[in-house]
C-alpha cells in the first residue's frame, strides 16, 4: 500500500513535469511533418502529415538552407575539436596538480573556479577583439580557442577531483617500478580516468555544439557559420519558413541526443564523482 | 642482494622534526623489521630508503652506495604497499611485468620472471584474471609478485598484512617467512604489530617518537628489553610493571610496591632507590599461600593456556599459565614470582637497571 501511494506521488509529480518537458520537441516534430499551410492549424496531428519537409533540408532546396550540410559539418568539427582541446588541456593540468604536485597548483585551480563569477555574456566582447587582435575573426579557430577557454576551468576542476581519488600509492609503485611522469600519465593515470574522461569530453564537446552566442560574434560566414547560428538567421525573414527552421531544429537535437544516451552512464558517474569533495 | 646502511639520518616536515638522527646497518640477507607505535617513523623512515621522501639529514647507503641523490627507480629495490597498489586496469601478469616493460626487458625474459614469481607464489591460475576478482591474500601476493620478478637487491614491506583478516595474517606471515628463507633478499619490513616482528625477525628495530630504542634479535628485546618503552611494547600480554622501592637493608631483598612485596635477587637496584617492577604473565604462579596477596578478577581460558587478571593492591597485573587452575573472580589467591626473571628500570629515565 506504501508503494503503491509512493509510486502514484511520483507519477503526480513526473507526468506533469514529462508533458513540460516533452511538448516543445512534439511541437518541434508536428511541424516538421507538417506542410507551410497546416503548419499553424493548431492540430494536434496534421491532415497530411508528409516527409517533404527533410527532403527539402537535405537537398537544400531554400535559401535559408544553401549550406546545410556544410554547416552540420562545422557545428561537428567545432564541437569534436572543442571536445579534444579541454580534454588535453584539464588532462594534463589535473595530472600536474593532483598528482605531480606541482607549485601553485591550488592558486590555477583557485583561478578556474573564480573564471565562474563571470558571466560567459561579459566576455564575449572582449573576446570578439582579442579574436580580432589575433586576426582569427571569421576562423573557425576562433570559436574552437573561444569554447575551450570557457570549457576548461570547470574541466579542470572536475578532473582534479576526480583524479585525487586515484590512489596515491599507485603513483608511488609506479615510480618504484621505473615509470617516468609521461609513462605514469599514459600508462596508469589516463586509463584509469577513462570514464571522467568520457564524461568531461562529452561535457566540453555539447557545451560548443549548443553554443549561439560566441558562434554569432565571432563566424559572420555564411560558409563558415555553424548549424545553431544559421537557425537563427531563419528568423531574420519577415516570412520565416518555420516549417523548414523546426526541421532544421530537430535534426540540430538528434546528435546531442545521442552523444548523451551513448554516454549517459559515464555522464552521471563521471561528474558528480568529481562533485563533492569527500 | 645487498647491505643497507643508516648514519644519523634526519627528517622534518616543515619544521617538525620526525626523525632524530637515526644510524644503524642491515646485513646483506638479513629480515629487519621495523616496529613501533603509529607516528614513531617507521615508515618514514622505509619511505626515505624507497626514495619517496627526501632525506633531510644524514645518508643511506645501499651496497655501500650513498643512494641520497639516486631516484627510487634506479636504486634497485622493490615494494611492497600496505594498500598493495595494484593496477587496476592490467591483468595480474600485466602487473608483474610493467617494471620490466618499462626497462624495456625483452618478452622471453618477462615471460620467464613473470612464470617463476607466479609459482613460487602459486599465482598460475589468476595471471589472466584483474584486481578486482582476486581476494585480499591473493593481491596481497601478486604485490609481492611484482616485487619479485623484479629481482631487487632490497625488498621493502610496508606494513603489507594489515589490511587482511586475522586469520589470513598469520598465514600470509608464514608465506613472506618462507619467500625470504628461499630467496635470501635483504629485506625491510615495516609494521606495529609487534606479534609480526617478533615472528618474523632477523632483528628488530623499535622506534619511537623518531628515536630507535633498542635494536636486537627477537628473543633478546624479549628477554632483556633495554627500557621500559620496549619492555611494554614487546610480548603479548604485555609485561606487567608496578612502581615502588627497593628494599634491601632488611630481610629478604624485595621491591615494595602496590602494598605488596615483589621478590628480588642479589641483581641490581640499589636500597631505597625508586624502580618499576617489571615480571612477564607468564613468570607469575599460583601459590597456596606467601608471595604476592591478591584477588581475581577475570578468567579468560583460551584452551592452550589460561590468563588470569587479578588485583594487587590498586594494580593489575596480569598471569598467564598452560595450567587450568581452579579460580573464580574474587577468590584471593596469591603470587609467587622467580626472581630470576624480573626486569628493573630506573623509574626516571625508564632505563634497564643492571648489576
Amino acid at each position: 500500500m506504501k508503494k503503491i501511494v509512493t509510486e502514484a506521488k511520483l507519477l503526480l509529480i513526473g507526468i506533469p513535469v514529462a508533458i513540460w518537458t516533452l511538448l516543445p520537441i512534439y511541437n518541434l516534430f508536428i511541424f516538421s511533418i507538417s506542410t507551410k499551410n497546416e503548419a499553424f492549424s493548431g492540430k494536434l496531428w496534421p491532415d497530411h502529415p508528409t516527409l517533404r519537409n527533410f527532403e527539402i533540408v537535405f537537398r537544400e532546396e531554400h535559401h535559408f538552407l544553401g549550406h546545410f550540410w556544410r554547416q552540420l559539418g562545422n557545428s561537428l568539427v567545432i564541437a569534436i575539436a572543442v571536445g579534444l582541446l579541454t580534454l588535453l588541456v584539464a588532462t594534463t593540468a589535473a595530472f600536474a596538480i593532483s598528482r605531480l604536485k606541482v607549485r601553485g597548483g591550488r592558486v590555477v585551480l583557485n583561478c578556474a573556479l573564480l573564471t565562474y563569477f563571470i558571466p560567459a555574456a561579459f566576455l564575449a566582447v572582449p573576446m570578439y577583439k582579442a579574436m580580432g587582435t589575433y586576426g582569427l575573426l571569421n576562423n573557425q579557430w576562433s570559436l574552437i580557442l573561444a569554447m575551450v577557454t570557457i570549457a576548461s576551468p570547470y574541466a579542470i576542476w572536475v578532473l582534479k577531483q576526480a583524479s585525487d581519488k586515484l590512489p596515491f600509492e599507485l603513483d608511488e609503485a609506479a615510480r618504484m617500478d621505473g615509470a617516468s611522469p609521461m609513462q605514469l600519465f599514459r600508462l596508469v593515470y589516463l586509463p584509469l580516468m577513462a570514464p571522467s574522461l568520457v564524461a568531461v569530453g562529452t561535457y566540453a564537446l555539447l557545451l560548443a555544439w549548443n553554443e549561439y552566442l560566441y558562434a554569432f560574434l565571432l563566424l559572420s560566414s555564411e560558409r563558415d557559420i555553424t548549424l545553431g547560428v544559421a537557425l537563427g538567421n531563419f528568423l531574420a525573414a519577415d516570412d520565416s519558413p518555420w516549417e523548414l527552421l523546426m526541421t532544421t531544429g530537430l535534426l540540430y537535437a538528434l546528435p546531442p541526443a545521442a552523444i548523451y544516451y551513448t554516454f549517459k552512464r559515464y555522464m552521471v558517474g563521471g561528474l558528480t564523482a568529481g562533485a563533492v569533495k569527500s | 642482494m645487498a647491505s643497507v646502511s643508516f648514519k644519523n639520518i634526519e627528517k622534518s616536515f616543515g619544521t617538525t622534526k620526525v626523525i632524530h638522527g637515526i644510524g644503524f646497518d642491515i646485513v646483506d640477507g638479513e629480515f629487519v623489521v621495523l616496529v613501533g607505535p603509529s607516528g614513531c617513523g617507521k615508515s618514514t623512515l622505509l619511505r626515505m630508503l624507497a626514495g619517496l621522501e627526501e632525506i633531510t639529514g644524514g645518508t643511506i647507503a645501499i651496497d655501500g652506495r650513498v643512494v641520497n641523490d639516486v631516484e627510487s627507480k634506479d636504486r634497485d629495490i622493490a615494494m611492497v604497499f600496505q594498500s598493495y597498489a595494484l593496477y587496476p586496469h592490467m591483468t595480474v601478469a600485466d602487473n608483474m611485468a610493467f617494471s620490466l616493460k618499462l626497462r624495456k626487458a625483452d618478452a622471453a625474459m618477462i615471460a620467464e620472471r613473470v612464470n617463476r614469481a607466479s609459482k613460487i607464489l602459486n599465482l598460475d591460475p589468476y595471471l589472466k584474471r584483474f584486481p578486482r576478482e582476486l581476494s585480499g591474500g591473493q593481491r596481497q601476493r601478486v604485490a609481492m609478485g611484482r616485487a619479485i620478478v623484479r629481482d631487487p637487491k632490497v625488498f621493502l614491506f610496508d606494513e603489507p598484512l594489515s589490511n587482511l583478516d586475522a586469520k589470513l595474517r598469520v598465514a600470509m606471515r608464514a608465506e613472506i617467512k618462507a619467500l625470504h628463507q628461499r630467496l635470501k633478499t635483504t629485506t625491510v619490513y615495516v609494521t606495529h604489530d609487534q606479534v609480526e616482528a617478533m615472528t618474523m625477525a632477523d632483528r628488530i628495530v623499535v622506534m619511537h617518537d623518531g628515536r630507535i630504542e633498542q635494536i636486537g634479535t627477537p628473543l633478546d628485546l624479549y628477554d632483556k628489553p633495554g627500557n621500559l618503552f620496549v619492555a611494554q611494547f614487546i610480548g603479548s600480554p604485555a609485561m606487567n610493571v608496578v612502581n615502588g622501592t627497593v628494599r634491601r637493608a632488611t630481610g629478604r631483598a624485595h621491591v615494595e610496591a602496590a602494598g605488596a612485596q615483589w621478590p628480588l635477587d642479589g641483581g641490581p637496584g640499589a636500597d631505597g632507590q625508586a624502580v618499576t617492577y617489571g615480571i612477564r604473565p607468564e613468570h607469575l604462579t599460583l601459590a597456596g599461600s606467601g608471595g604476592v596477596p591478591g584477588e581475581i578478577i577475570v578468567v579468560e581460558p583460551t584452551g592452550a593456556e589460561t590468563e588470569l587478571l587479578i588485583k594487587v593492591g590498586e594494580e593489575q597485573v596480569i598471569l598467564r599459565t598452560h595450567g587450568r587452575p581452579h579460580v573464580n573472580p574474587d577468590e584471593k589467591v596469591h603470587l609467587t614470582v622467580d626472581p630470576a626473571n624480573v626486569h628493573l628500570f630506573d623509574r626516571g629515565t625508564g632505563a634497564r637497571l643492571t648489576a
